[in-house]
């Protein structure tokens, strides 16, 4: 039986964040930028979406007196995303 | 990329391909080990030197691995601060090697206080008796460093799925097994050995790969 999948994470942006996040303790936004390829304005919106469904943590910083943004995986993003590939996997043909 | 809904086996693409990603920044620059593996190779070797030839140096050889932390404190600043993302085990990893370099001074300070106790007695025992073929105590000193080399050499091989590094931290281990019965000279032939495969060969792979890496 086919499970529903978390809207929240069936987007291709909100995933790859989600899918970086998970291979790594924290990371800056300039290096999701960078990996995932997007535009800082769409990127910053998609964040903030996982943000508010209270699946990465976002701090704000001062590094060397310029603004740094790091981004964490949260617990709840961590049972969300592997929630997401066990229902991803009951689409898969066996 | 744009905000699009995906089909269920473009997720699981897109998933595979950002794990990869990320995973590919993660790949050690190699310059710490091929900086310590050259180092240690190097004063091994003209140790081995000074006793098998008698050579006479105007300084310490040892003092090469002492300034070797300068470089390598500048390195480490540089590459924490060039780096944009922190691996689940970056911190462990930091604190493995930061108490083997505590560990490396303490063994070399208790191994000097040692050695400076034995020495004299060693020094009567070898007049009394005639002979000049008495072991000193740097004989087995050199085991006890091995070991200290193997230890964190063989996490960080292990942990990192990098088996020329875990090896490289056998090697080291089996080395201060045989130096505690061979003579002083092998054993820093055994030294320079352990710190080429440990540290100075996995060094330079993680380079090359690094770089292939980065050139990608």
């Amino acid at each position: 039986m086919f499970k529903d999948l978390d809207p929240i994470l069936h987007s291709q942006l909100r995933l790859a964040v989600m899918s970086l996040l998970i291979g790594v303790k924290e990371a800056e936004f300039t290096f999701i930028k960078e990996k995932t390829g997007s535009t800082a304005g769409n990127l910053s919106v998609q964040i903030s979406k996982l943000k508010d469904a209270g699946y990465v943590e976002v701090i704000k910083q001062f590094k060397d007196n310029y603004p740094q943004t790091i981004c964490k995986i949260t617990p709840a993003g961590i049972n969300a995303f592997e929630t997401y590939v066990k229902a991803l996997q009951t689409y898969l043909p066996k | 990329m744009e905000e699009k809904q995906l089909t269920e086996q473009e997720s699981l693409q897109l998933i595979q391909q950002m794990i990869s990603r990320a995973k590919n920044d993660f790949v050690d620059t190699g310059i710490g080990p091929i900086l310590w593996g050259a180092v240690i190779t190097l004063c091994s070797l003209v140790q081995f030197c000074i006793i098998q030839f008698n050579w006479e140096l105007p300084f310490d050889i040892w003092l090469l691995a002492l300034i070797a932390i300068i470089p390598q404190i500048i390195l480490s600043v540089r590459e924490r601060r060039e780096r944009k993302a922190k691996g689940w085990d970056d911190d462990i990893m930091g604190y493995v090697w930061l108490c083997f370099g505590v560990g490396i001074f303490l063994v070399n300070f208790i191994n000097n206080v040692a050695a400076d106790t034995l020495h004299p007695v060693i020094n009567d025992y070898r007049e009394l008796t005639g002979k000049t073929d008495a072991p000193n105590f740097w004989t087995f000193g050199t085991s006890y460093l091995l070991f200290v080399y193997g230890y964190p050499t063989i996490v960080t091989g292990a942990a990192r799925k990098f088996r020329l590094m875990t090896i490289g931290g056998i090697v080291c281990w089996v080395s201060a097994l045989i130096s505690a019965f061979s003579e002083t000279k092998v054993d820093f032939l055994l030294m320079a050995l352990s710190a080429t495969l440990a540290w100075l060969i996995p060094g330079i792979v993680l380079r090359k790969k690094y770089l292939a890496g980065k050139n990608a």
